[in-house]
């Protein structure tokens, strides 16, 4: 633990949290967010990412009026943009659940400032994501099919098939993080509801927050309902991209199928994840003057997780493209240079350039400490993670075994709108998440500063209270 | 056995070094027996030997690098044991030299005859072939003792004096060390495990190595704390707390290295292409299957259950026999990997397993106690060690 230690000198770890809060100060700051007045560029942003939400749920019904031959698939690219948004969300969320769950059991306590929007983003991430598989055939009517539920046509979904796992898979994910989300949510909610002043706000959020009256006893269930959901949640981060890789892994197809398969796409979803959290983390710092809370230490020690994933997503490149050569397998080898110098070299080139190249800044600390380059470098990254799902569908589907069936893959203006609709999607779910609900685990934070040590002893001449 | 006051090092430091390194003449005697009696047998069983201590060494280098990237606290009273376990790598590297001299007897891909009528190996051979296996098998070594080296001097250096340039230093140096420790580990996982069967190829193969060989540090991390714990050695310093870490740790390892074990094997079993099953085509022949299983229940089924409670990970006798137990298992998972080349209609187990195990355990024991007994067995002035012995798990 890295509790202040008056004999390490300047080993003495400085404090996760800035600006000398007190537990009042934190709880003002946090809360004052959610009950101000509603700023004026909260309503510009939502009207903007509620246009684009109306757009996709325009175009979805578009889809399902017409059919998914609005979109670019045909044969031999079957699964065009729309499998490839789905992977882009579901592995968008994992920083979340890393955030939550590992870094809590590895007591990596800086994660009190982010683990509350991370986690909302994981859902609300899970819910973009959940719209493709729904739409992918555009019958939508007959989507619960994909589940195994009894009908009178006898027919069963094929348990064998990665598909349905990505059923089990991501739906058990929802369903535990939306779980773990809520059980950190409940102290901060009974907080706002203790400040509530409107008769309204007072029955939402006590309706909310369960009768949570922060007695020893709650708090003792509520810290082994914490652990123990941290435990459940930690296979999750494995296991959710592990099913979407075998999506691909289990088929014969060269460029898809091979074993490292899993563990790159778990590496792969945390590194896309780090780097939205961070987007969203540098902007709402920004507009809601949270520096004290999500400091520049906390961006550094994202940009170095990010830095470790990107590296073995790179690792995961180059081991595909050594044992490619190493199987002697004609196809496998085609594949390979194929991506990397075929007609899909563009998208090739500018996922390695954005995933494995740019992360390297993450060396210097200079880099590390530039709010500007850290932006900038979070959305590089995004973007690499997108292209790089679509360099494993479309590279791998537009050529295979019979060059006579070779085509070159090309998205609609659809493919497009529907894509960039799911992020309205996003940002409309997580600005409203930002304007009703604690953005920052108040609880968690305040369990973090020196206050909350026993041994804590006040420094002489300073009084507490708020500043 | 017991420790000096001021400098923490081991006095009369007991009979094991000595004991170990009987054992290992006596097992190096015995293989040599072995070597004229049946040479196959006795190189396969080398390997085996070799790579099973040659994992464990590069796991606690990893541990070690792992440690000060993290700026983990509460392993630091630790860290000493898992760099005494590293620093083993000279020997492993002499260890090296009868792997090169049974190349014949162990790669296939060595024998030029071979390589002409098979195209997929003729393909290959410009990676695998004689010339570029021994200059890359020293180019890991080179890597691997420089680092081990850098890392465990350093940290010795500190002992004297704590200096904060030092200790960033040691972080640096596991920085880089981290990437060419995959790099290395990876193709010298391909190049002596997998190239056993030069037409098979896995992608993950490299990590699956790595995930027992860490897994396997890890418990030998915890059976030298309890050895030296039962003579009165660190009994308080190495608290409750740090087994139960230690504990969670193997848990996970076991967990990480089941996980990647059944990626391997699912998506090879799922595509059924046969350039692939033919390797677990082959452990799944005759007595081969019982192994297979006994990796399945014995490697992760069992110890999961058994694992995964809190009791469990703070029971000394509990977590002495899993750690015993996780290492045999991390033999026979070596055992699974190099024989059936040798044994293809099943396994046959020979003396001369026992006997070449003997030999390098015997040795690798005796080294690692030794680089134990030479110095302060904790990091005595690393200012943190303090609050290293003191942590509790909430």
């Amino acid at each position: 633990m890295n509790s202040a230690n008056p004999t390490s000198g300047h080993l003495d770890p400085e404090p996760l949290i800035a600006g000398n809060q007190t537990f009042r100060s934190v709880t003002e700051r946090v809360c004052s967010i959610v009950e101000a007045k509603t700023p004026p560029i909260w309503f510009i942003a939502i009207g903007l990412a509620g246009s684009l939400a109306i757009l996709l749920f325009g175009l979805i019904g578009y889809l399902v009026w017409e059919g998914i031959g609005i979109w670019g698939v045909n044969i031999p690219v079957g699964w065009g943009w729309a499998i490839v948004n789905f992977v882009f969300w579901v592995g968008i969320g994992h920083a979340g659940t890393l955030i939550s769950a590992i870094l809590f059991l590895f007591r990596q306590r800086w994660r009190t400032s982010i683990n509350r929007f991370a986690e909302a983003m994981t859902l609300f991430a899970v819910i973009c994501a959940l719209i493709f598989p729904s739409i992918h055939v555009g019958r939508i009517w007959a989507a619960y099919w994909m589940f195994p539920v009894p009908n009178q046509m006898s027919m069963w979904p094929n348990f064998r098939s990665p598909l349905l796992w990505d059923v089990f898979a991501v739906s058990t994910y929802f369903t535990v993080s939306a779980l773990f989300w809520y059980v950190g949510l409940i102290p901060d909610l009974a907080t706002l509801r203790d400040r509530a002043k409107t008769k309204l706000r007072k029955i939402v959020f006590g309706l909310l927050s369960l009768g949570w009256r922060g007695g020893n006893r709650q708090w003792k269930h509520y810290e082994l309902a914490y652990l123990l959901l941290a435990g459940l949640s930690t296979p999750l981060v494995l296991s959710v991209h592990s099913v979407v890789s075998t999506d691909f892994a289990v088929s014969i197809l060269p460029g898809w199928h091979t074993t490292i398969f899993p563990p790159y796409f778990v590496a792969g979803a945390i590194f896309s994840g780090f780097a939205m959290v961070m987007t969203l983390g540098i902007i709402a710092r920004r507009i809601f003057r949270l520096e004290d809370f999500i400091t520049v230490k906390h961006l550094d020690k994202m940009s170095k997780i990010m830095l470790v994933t990107g590296m073995m997503v790179g690792y995961a490149y180059a081991c595909e493209f050594f044992i490619a050569w190493y199987s002697g397998n004609i196809y496998e080898q085609f594949t390979f240079m194929n991506r990397a110098f075929g007609p899909y070299a563009w998208a090739y080139w500018i996922m390695v350039t954005c995933n494995v190249v740019v992360p390297q800044l993450f060396w210097f600390r200079k880099v590390r400490s530039s709010i500007l380059a850290l932006f900038a470098m979070s959305i590089l990254v995004n973007i690499g993670m997108w292209f790089e799902r679509f360099v494993i569908v479309a590279s791998s589907l537009s050529r295979d075994f019979l060059p006579s069936s070779w085509d070159y893959y090309s998205p609609t203006i659809y493919d497009v709108g529907i894509f960039v609709g799911s992020f309205g999607l996003f940002l409309t779910l997580f600005l409203l998440f930002i304007r009703f609900l604690p953005m920052i685990a108040m609880s968690e934070v305040k369990g973090v500063l020196p206050q909350a040590n026993p041994h804590y002893h006040q420094p002489a001449g300073t009084h507490g209270g708020s500043r | 056995m017991e420790l000096h006051e001021t400098s923490y090092k081991l006095k009369s430091p007991s009979l094991v070094g000595r004991n170990a390194l009987m054992a290992g003449i006596i097992g190096s005697l015995l293989s040599i027996v072995g070597f004229f009696l049946n040479s196959p047998q006795f190189f396969h069983a080398y390997l085996v030997a070799y790579t099973f201590w040659l994992t464990l060494v590069l796991g606690a280098l990893f541990f070690v690098m792992l440690q000060h990237l993290v700026g983990a606290v509460w392993s630091i009273v630790l860290r000493r044991i898992a760099e005494s376990i590293m620093s083993a790598v000279p020997l492993m590297a002499a260890l090296f030299i009868p792997v090169l001299i049974g190349m014949h007897d162990l790669y296939h891909w060595s024998h030029a005859d071979a390589v002409a009528v098979d195209h997929v190996l003729k393909a290959k051979s410009a990676y695998l072939n004689t010339t570029f296996f021994i200059i890359r098998s020293v180019v890991y070594f080179a890597v691997w003792f420089l680092l081990s080296r850098a890392l465990y001097r350093a940290s010795v250096q500190q002992d004297s004096r704590f200096d904060h340039i030092r200790l960033a230093k040691m972080k640096r140096i596991s920085a880089a060390g981290m990437i060419l420790f995959a790099l290395t580990t990876t193709f010298a996982a391909f190049d002596w495990l997998m190239s056993l069967d030069p037409h098979w190829y896995s992608t993950i193969f490299g990590v699956y190595v790595f995930s027992g060989g860490l897994l396997s540090s890890i418990v030998a991390i915890t059976l030298i704390c309890v050895f030296m714990r039962r003579r009165g050695v660190l009994s308080k310093e190495i608290t409750h707390e740090h087994y139960h870490d230690l504990g969670k740790l193997t848990f996970a390892f076991m967990v990480f290295w089941a996980y990647v074990a059944f990626s391997q094997y699912l998506l090879i079993w799922y595509a059924n292409i046969p350039e692939e099953t033919i390797w677990y085509h082959a452990r799944w022949i005759g007595s081969w299957k019982a192994i297979s299983l006994l990796l399945v229940f014995g490697h992760f089924v069992v110890p999961f259950f058994i694992m995964i409670t809190r009791p469990a990970k703070r029971n000394l006798a509990m977590m002495t026999t899993m750690a015993l137990w996780l290492l045999f298992m991390h033999w026979v998972d070596h055992y699974w990997l190099v024989m059936p080349t040798l044994h293809q209609e099943g396994a046959a187990l020979s003396w001369i397993d026992v006997a070449t195990m003997l030999a390098i355990s015997g040795l690798c024991v005796w080294f690692i106690w030794r680089r134990l007994s030479a110095n302060a067995i904790v990091p005595v002035s690393d200012p943190r060690l303090a609050e290293s012995m003191e942590f509790t798990n909430v």
